[in-house]
């Protein structure tokens, strides 16, 4: 039989265990209890936020919401740029599923071989690969129906032209990021990108977006902008151009269409051109914008300035007689001609026969600081105020460094540079009743503010004689419309071939013609220039003057200006033709 | 004592099952809420897409090829035109064409 041990007789409760160690046991754990305690209030009080915003920003997202890219209009609304989707195809090469005949067919749809598509597909270690960006939207929808595991899209946009190749020079172009490169597109890209929003959520295992946390900023899409481009006119006149340039075998050629009231540029076209959608073998004779970086020297298109001043200051009138003699003048040991000689003519003849002789005559009774300051105010040496990429200032020395004969050459356009775009401006002050205006590539609806240069009268007296250069007995009769009033100057210069200016047998020519119409109330400002004439016939009266008239014919029969010249009537036959 | 503390549990579950339903039903209407929004986007762009269609169909190299190939129109020229000049006078219209009038206008 055991004996049973009961607790309050139990040997071992004499044991001589000191008090102090179980005490200690009790304090170290209730130590122990305090800790816990004091960790769990500092966590949930003390440093509360701190994990809180830990914890969300393992959950929670900052979505970027991308702002649409603004429109690019003419002035009657019409599209001339626009963003479309386009989505970009990526993949990841370890989630593919190699399934051959569906990987055919989507290499089929990418416009690639098997080979280049399984060559991309190949590194497994990546995880973002694209496939092709900025696809057709139908392509991408095919690829979706396609329905492969590891091929994803992502939603890209992508400018479209509509006007093509005619406004190109205008509008520019954007590259895959969206950001403007040339053109409209470069000068306005910050307004025209607009600003995007952001937006905090929640998202769930799956990727989806669960719960909207905070405050949203909703996306600033870019605005629309309103160009002063007509693209009717636009169009015409890249046409009409193209078709010189191809018949006079030349290098190149530019146009330039200004409102002469409100100073806005209705028209700019370059050829040769490129379709801003494909760019792939661009060159550079194509990326010119001629019309506005191209600079040469003036040549008879400054003689109105010339006899503008003159009149201007008194110096001459309009029936005052110059004698231009044999046509060789020696002036400072260098001899200048002119194409024929015209003995004796009035000052309406000298801008008529375009004699420079006769200008050198009236040039050499002013000072040449009258001189510079009308070049310089009309906008000469200085950068056009267009906010447009590229635009160049050209060259006018200042009148100190002028030597004498320069003064000289200077009168007839020789000496100084620039571009078509600033010569067609600077004839704003004819039109403008001796106001020069700046000019616009943005729609403007006000008259311009002009800056008086001229007197009224002589502005007046001006377009006279334009008006006789261009008629009967002028070296422009090709501007004559049919209905319409033109005046204008035409230009001819041999061009740079190294030092000097080649050999008779090897020379190369520039052409060109500046002008308005109606004469009268002059309502659009036309210069054209081609470039390097091959086909035999190079004078700026014959080459481009024939531009000039079909292009102010067809946009003053678009703006509705009533002719006001006589026109014979015309009885047209069943049979289609040209009427001019 | 025992009954006001099952009155407050039984309360305390119905608020807890209430608040399960609501929030369902917030998280349900959220998935709609940006459905709708997706589709307003996506009627948005292909709008866009639609109106560039559009002005493609109408660029003046595809007009002008129309015109004179299938429609065999030409160009007018004041040759061809009255000008019509509305006076604000009574009698209404005062024909101040030049020329005349041609043939066909």
């Amino acid at each position: 039989m055991s004996r049973s041990i009961r607790y309050s007789s139990s040997p071992l409760l004499a044991s001589k265990t000191p008090v102090w160690r179980g005490r200690f046991v009790v304090a170290t754990i209730a130590l122990a209890f305090i800790g816990l305690a004091a960790r769990a209030a500092y966590v949930q009080v003390i440093g509360n936020d701190f994990f809180q915003r830990q914890g969300e920003v393992r959950f929670g997202r900052t979505l970027e919401l991308p702002a649409n890219r603004g429109r690019i209009l003419d002035r009657n609304g019409l599209i001339l740029a626009s963003s479309v989707p386009a989505p970009s195809i990526w993949a990841i090469p370890e989630d593919v599923e190699r399934d051959p005949a569906r990987l055919r067919a989507l290499a089929k749809l990418l416009e690639m071989t098997p080979a280049e598509l399984d060559k991309k597909l190949q590194d497994e270690d990546k995880t973002f690969v694209w496939l092709k960006r900025q696809v057709d939207e139908s392509v991408a929808q095919d690829i979706a129906a396609l329905g492969l595991k590891g091929i994803y899209q992502r939603q890209e946009y992508r400018r479209q032209y509509p006007e093509g190749e005619a406004a190109t020079h205008v509008v520019g172009f954007t590259n895959v990021e969206e950001h403007g490169q040339e053109g409209i597109e470069l000068a306005f890209n910050t307004e025209l990108s607009g600003k995007p929003g952001s937006r905090r959520v929640i998202k769930d295992r799956m990727g989806r977006v669960v719960e909207d946390v905070g405050q949203t900023t909703p996306p600033a899409d870019g605005p629309d902008l309103t160009l002063s481009i007509d693209s009717r006119v636009q169009f015409f006149a890249y046409q009409k151009l193209r078709d010189a340039v191809q018949l006079n075998k030349a290098k190149a050629g530019s146009v330039v269409v200004l409102d002469a009231v409100t100073g806005e540029v209705l028209a700019l076209a370059n050829y040769p051109s490129y379709i801003p959608d494909k760019r792939r073998n661009l060159t550079g004779e194509q990326l010119r914008n001629r019309a506005l970086t191209d600079t040469f020297e003036p040549g008879s298109v400054m003689k109105p300035f010339t006899v503008g001043l003159g009149l201007e200051t008194g110096r001459v009138s309009p029936q005052t007689v110059i004698d231009t003699g044999g046509g060789k003048l020696s002036l400072y040991g260098s001899t200048i001609s002119d194409s024929h000689p015209n003995g004796a003519l009035t000052v309406e003849g000298v801008i008529q026969k375009s004699s420079n002789i006769g200008t050198t005559k009236i040039a050499m009774q002013m000072q040449p600081r009258e001189m510079w300051e009308l070049f310089s105010q009309v906008g000469f040496g200085q950068k056009p105020q267009i906010s447009f990429p590229g635009a160049v200032s050209g060259k006018l020395r200042p009148y100190k460094t002028w030597r004498p004969i320069e003064q000289a050459t200077m009168s007839y356009g020789y000496g100084l540079s620039a571009s078509l775009f600033q010569m067609v401006r600077s004839y704003t002050v004819f039109s403008h009743d001796g106001e020069i205006i700046p000019a616009t590539l943005l729609k403007s609806s006000e008259p311009a503010p002009g800056v008086r240069v001229l007197q009224p009268r002589t502005a007046t007296q001006i377009r006279k004689m334009l008006h006789m250069a261009a008629g009967p007995g002028g070296t422009g009769q090709k501007a004559q419309t049919i209905g319409y009033s033109v005046g204008g100057k035409s230009g001819t210069a041999y061009k740079q071939i190294g030092k000097g200016y080649g050999t008779d047998k090897n020379r190369k020519y520039r052409g060109w013609f500046v002008g308005m119409a109606p004469i009268e109330q002059p309502r659009i400002i036309v210069g054209v220039m081609i470039d390097e004439p091959t086909a035999g016939q190079y004078y700026g009266g014959v080459v481009a003057a024939p531009v000039f008239s079909d292009v102010v014919q067809q946009t003053l029969r678009m703006m509705g200006v009533q002719p006001d010249m006589a026109v014979k009537p015309q009885i047209v036959a069943e049979a289609p033709q040209e009427s001019f | 004592m025992t009954r006001i503390n099952l009155v407050l549990l039984l309360a305390l579950l119905l608020s807890a099952l209430y608040l399960v339903r609501t929030q369902y039903e917030s998280r349900r209407l959220f998935v709609e809420l940006e459905r709708a929004n997706a589709q307003a986007r996506a009627l948005e762009v292909e709008r866009d897409r639609l109106e560039v269609d559009k002005r493609a169909q109408a660029t003046p190299l595809r007009v002008e090829k129309l015109a004179r190939g299938s429609l065999h129109m030409h160009v007018v020229t004041p040759a061809l035109t009255d000008y019509v000049v509305l006076r604000h006078a009574p009698a209404a219209s005062a024909p101040a064409g030049n020329g005349g009038s041609g043939g066909k206008s």
